[in-house]
């Protein structure tokens, strides 16, 4: 048995998303890399959870796997009841449109679409009507209502995360991932993105998924991976800034 | 090697893709200029090859000093022949013919001469060897040039008629094949002996013209100058050279009409190919911001960023130009292959490539290349080196349109009033002027305010175009507005090629509606008998046309070529009524041409200030003076020409082997059966050949079949404008694409289909190629029309607007642009979403 086993424990009927024995490799022969090396964890629905770990550790490819956005080299990856291993192209996206929302670390808006168009973007290309109770909860998470009609070049950094994240949480994914949504902002803003995340899982009930390597961001999460060569090496429930910290330095002493 | 150089060189070599796309609009412009050069050189050297040949001895040429002339009298030749120093004379005598074979097929040739004439026994140049057979000998026999023989499957024996204008049609066999120093394709020649050709091509008493060789140890000057003396007034003699060169100055000219036109294709193309060539290294410049920024950075001096991109615009446009030029040889290869199919009449000979062309064309290529390249170059060296710290492009803002709009609406003022001016303006020169002015300043004036008007016409356009497609169709409509300048050069490739071709379709359609109009108002016949090549009616088949039972009436009109109170003009003798065949809106008098009458046209009695009861003498060299009276005065008409007269002036005044009707007009009787009374005229002219009848539609259709050339020219513009904008369109398509390969990934990490990608780029097409597409349709119809109205006293009176045609034009507009968008297009939507998270 396999020390991420004995942490993650085994697929449950609650996870939002689970990966199983995930191997990833680039490259092929003697140069082959494994960015991810048997790697199997469950994220719960209704958890926010922080992936972390040192640059090359392998947790944003983690990330993009998990989130459909990558494929794996070997073993399962689902998100809810729905395998992703060989889905096609076309099913995979309708998947990540209608089941999962995403927020980068660039903020990635459209330049010439206005913020609220830029919150209700996956569901006007599923064709579909936002639910309008739904997006004004969000909005008024977001603090963003006097600036529905503005473009992201008139908004701060902050203001185009929040969007993002208005954008993530708008078509009620069953799974928000975030690549280091705090990395191109200062702490004030950081503060306040990583705030709605949280109120999102409180209030609203969401599943957050971030990577990150800042330990005050990964401190709003109900749980903390490690990871470290391509696997799970430790996990931390309840973090502090400061107990993420001190993990963080174990783990780069270990290694 | 310079490092800056370097880095320029490996940019050109990373992009492969982009660099052929650029390559190929410079390669397109610059082929078209070469390729026009090369073609008429050819051409050219060809045609002065056969003249140097087939004149090689004519040393002194005599002919009368007006073509329309009867030419030298028979009794001259002798004296003459009778000069010191004259060794060889040879009367030339020639004129048009019809072959027809045995089985009845006409041997025709699309637009080489088909000419007969005197088989000299005795010649200046060398005589022509035979294939087969042997010289005509008797009244009844004709030698056919080898290349005519071989083409149209003629042999020495065969039976076959001669059609001639005047003496209609005569029976020959064919006693020999020639060897034809005259090599143009599908020339055919058919050679009689001298009283034949006498009989056929004369008048019996003149001959075209005589050519003389100087015995050895005589000028040709002094031959000459020694036969001018003798010369009767009317007649002049010419020096071998001074013919040689008449005929290359003849060539030349006509020539350079082709060479004007492919030339125009050429600067059409070069001038498209510059936006092109100017929104590529736009966008190479706004994708390497970052990495000009790390040069500058690293210590590189504006200059040196500058020079670099001027650099690769330089290499670009060598290459290009060198391409080009290549391309233009075998464009000027493949024209004459495609034109001598034809039977155009074209020589064969060897590409001439000149120095002048290999210059013109890497100079211009290389030229226009850098001054697109300018521009971009100058923004590169501004950008800031602190730019390389920076996460994303700064997105391109509008303000800097400003100005250009300033500028803009200026020069389009400026347009207006040309314009205004040209419209009131009452002398059609002056008008042509101003609106031509107005048509370059509005060229000019929609080129900086295309970026403005991009927003105008694709918001609009883009909500109902997009409303099915939703999101899609709106991303595709903020996507086609929102760098406006490289929308707008897109777009004006498009435009300045609609420019063209509406406006060509505008004069063109107007034409073809005025001949229209004037055979309407002019002819009033049920027939119309004509020909429909370098032939005119034979008479004795307007004497066949007239004993056809249905017939009331014929009117036969002939060309009448005398001088009037001693001053040539050109006019139209009638035999037959005038009242319902053509009709004349009398401007003073009376439409009468019966005994001694004339009637004159407005423009006539204007220039001359003649009026009706006014005597006036007309004759012609050696055949008298015939008195007749004005009668009338009538308004300007296409069809009768300057003045109308009686048959009996034409008759005593034209040499005999001119006495030819160019169209004969048939009113039937009563109650006839117009489709008896057609078969019966087709019948009855049916021994003639050459003869047509048609009613007054299909006249009208052959007369607008003179303009189809013109519209031909309109779609070989139409195709180049399309090919050149086509690589504009996936040019800018495909470095949006790298440069949105982000946002692309986003969108397709949020969900986005592959197949609604894909879509977004189409219609982003579809709409920057129909604001292209309607504007340069809204400038070509209105200036197609201006230019008509100008020339509205030229007998262009009817202003014919193709609604249709700009309707496909536009349509067109809109598959080529998903037609450009479908490579782009897959392109983008293979981004993978990751594309959104990498580092920039």
């Amino acid at each position: 048995m396999t020390r991420s086993e004995t942490i993650t424990g085994f697929r449950s009927s609650t996870a939002a998303a689970s990966a199983v024995d995930v191997v990833k490799s680039y490259g092929s022969g003697s140069t082959a890399v494994r960015a991810l090396d048997h790697v199997s964890v469950d994220l719960n629905r209704g958890e926010f959870t922080a992936i972390m770990g040192p640059s090359g550790s392998g947790k944003s490819t983690l990330m993009h796997c998990l989130a459909g956005l990558d494929t794996v080299t070997s073993g399962s990856v689902a998100i809810g009841d729905v395998e992703l291993r060989g889905l096609s192209d076309k099913k995979m996206t309708a998947l990540r449109r209608d089941r999962i929302g995403f927020v980068f670390q660039s903020f990635n808006l459209v330049p010439t679409l206005t913020a609220l168009e830029n919150i209700t973007l996956p569901i006007a290309i599923a064709g579909r009507r936002p639910d309008r109770e739904w997006l004004a909860t969000v909005i008024d998470t977001l603090g963003l209502r006097d600036r529905l009609g503005h473009r992201p070049s008139e908004l701060s950094g902050g203001q185009q995360q929040r969007v993002a994240v208005g954008r993530a949480l708008a078509s009620r994914p069953e799974i928000i991932f975030g690549d280091e949504p705090t990395g191109n902002l200062d702490s004030r803003s950081s503060g306040e993105v990583m705030g709605i995340l949280r109120q999102s899982v409180d209030q609203l009930g969401q599943t957050v998924v971030i990577v990150t390597h800042d330990p005050r961001a990964a401190s709003w999460a109900d749980r903390v991976l490690f990871l470290t060569d391509g696997r799970i090496v430790d996990e931390l429930r309840s973090p502090t800034a400061d107990s993420v910290l001190d993990r963080m330095k174990r783990l780069e002493t270990r290694s | 090697m310079s490092a800056m150089r370097t880095v320029a060189l490996r940019n050109l070599r990373a992009h492969k893709v982009r660099l052929a796309l650029t390559l190929i609009s410079v390669l397109l412009g610059t082929a078209f200029v070469a390729g026009s050069f090369v073609f008429t050189d050819t051409l050219k050297h060809s045609f002065d090859n056969i003249f140097a040949t087939s004149d090689k001895g004519v040393d002194a040429r005599v002919q009368a000093r007006h073509d329309y002339d009867p030419g030298v009298p028979t009794n001259l030749i002798a004296t003459i022949g009778a000069v010191p120093g004259a060794a060889v004379v040879e009367p030339q005598i020639n004129g048009p013919v019809v072959l027809v074979k045995a089985d009845g097929t006409k041997v025709e040739s699309n637009g080489a001469p088909s000419v007969g004439g005197l088989w000299a026994t005795r010649s200046v140049n060398p005589i022509p060897s035979f294939v087969t057979g042997h010289a005509p000998r008797t009244d009844h026999q004709v030698v056919v040039n080898d290349g005519a023989a071989t083409k149209h499957g003629m042999h020495t024996g065969d039976q076959v008629k001669v059609v001639v204008s005047n003496s209609s049609v005569v029976d020959a066999t064919i006693s020999g094949i020639y060897r034809s120093s005259v090599n143009t394709g599908g020339y055919i020649g058919a050679l009689f002996t001298r009283g034949e050709a006498m009989r056929l091509f004369t008048d019996g008493r003149h001959v075209t013209a005589v050519d003389v060789a100087a015995a050895p140890g005589v000028s040709e000057q002094t031959l000459t100058d020694r036969i001018a003396k003798i010369l009767p007034g009317g007649l002049q003699a010419k020096t071998g050279t001074q013919v040689r060169d008449a005929e290359t100055a003849d060539i030349s000219s006509a020539l350079s009409f082709v060479n004007y036109i492919l030339l125009g294709f050429g600067i059409v193309a070069l001038l498209v190919g510059t936006f092109i060539i100017y929104n590529t290294f736009a966008m190479i410049v706004a994708q390497r911001q970052r990495e000009l920024a790390l040069l500058r950075a690293i210590g590189a001096g504006r200059k040196q960023v500058r020079r670099s991109v001027v650099f690769e615009s330089g290499v670009i446009g060598i290459v290009g130009s060198a391409l080009g030029l290549a391309g233009g040889i075998g464009l000027a290869y493949g024209l004459h292959a495609l034109l001598d199919s034809f039977d155009l009449g074209l020589p064969s000979g060897g590409m001439v490539l000149s120095t002048r062309t290999i210059l013109i064309t890497l100079i211009l290529g290389t030229a226009v290349t850098l001054l697109a390249g300018l521009a971009p170059a100058r923004r590169a060296a501004r950008i800031a080196p602190v730019a390389a710290m920076r996460e994303e492009f700064s997105s391109p803002s509008a303000s800097g349109l400003r100005r250009r709009t300033a500028i803009g609406v200026v020069v389009a003022a400026a347009s207006v009033a040309a314009t205004v001016a040209g419209v009131i303006s009452d002398k059609a020169g002056a008008a042509a002027s101003f609106t031509g002015l107005g048509l370059v300043t509005a060229c000019v004036a929609a080129m900086l305010l295309s970026p403005v008007l991009a927003r105008w016409v694709i918001v609009p356009l883009g909500r109902i175009v997009g409303r099915p497609f939703g999101t899609v169709g709106q991303l595709a409509r903020t996507n086609a507005i929102r760098n406006p300048r490289r929308t707008a050069a897109t777009a004006f490739a498009l435009t300045l090629g609609l420019i063209l071709v509406a406006g060509i379709a505008v004069v063109g359609a107007s034409i073809k509606g005025s001949l229209g109009n004037i055979i309407d108002n002019t002819v009033q016949a049920d027939y119309i008998v004509t020909t429909n090549n370098q032939l005119y009616v034979p008479t004795p088949a307007v004497a066949a046309v007239r004993t056809v039972p249905g017939v009331a009436t014929t009117t036969a009109l002939h060309d009448l070529n005398v001088s009037i109170n001693g001053k040539h003009d050109t006019g139209t003798a009638v035999d037959g009524p005038l009242a319902g065949s053509i009709a004349l809106d009398m401007q003073h008098g009376a439409a009468d041409i019966t005994g001694h009458n004339l009637v004159i046209s407005k423009k006539l009695a204007d220039s001359r200030h003649w009026a009706v009861g006014d005597t006036l003498r007309m004759s012609a060299p050696g055949r008298g003076t015939v008195t007749e009276h004005v009668a009338g005065v009538y308004a300007d008409n296409q069809l009768a020409g300057p003045y109308l007269t009686g048959g009996h002036v034409w008759r005593q005044l034209t040499p005999r082997n001119e006495l030819t009707s160019f169209v004969v007009l048939v009113q039937a009787k009563p109650g006839t059966d117009l489709a008896t009374l057609r078969s019966g005229l087709e019948k009855a002219t049916n021994d003639y050949y050459v003869v047509t009848v048609q009613d007054r539609e299909q006249f009208k259709g052959q007369t607008a079949a003179q303009v189809n050339g013109l519209i031909a020219l309109l779609y070989g513009l139409l195709g180049l404008a399309i090919v050149i904008a086509i690589l504009g369109i996936i040019n800018t398509l495909a470095l949006s694409v790298v440069e949105r390969r982000r946002e692309i990934g986003m969108l397709r990490a949020v969900g986005m289909q592959r197949k609604q990608v894909r879509r977004t780029i189409y219609l982003e097409s579809l709409l920057i190629s129909v604001f292209g597409a309607v504007l340069g349709l809204v400038l070509g119809l209105t200036f197609g029309s201006l230019f008509t109205r100008t020339l509205r006293n030229a007998g262009l009176n009817q202003l014919s607007v193709p609604w249709g045609q700009a309707l496909l034009f536009l349509g067109l507009a809109a598959v080529v642009g998903v037609l450009a968008a479908l490579w782009p297009g897959v392109r983008a939507s293979r981004t993978p979403p990751l594309e959104a998270i990498s580092a920039a």
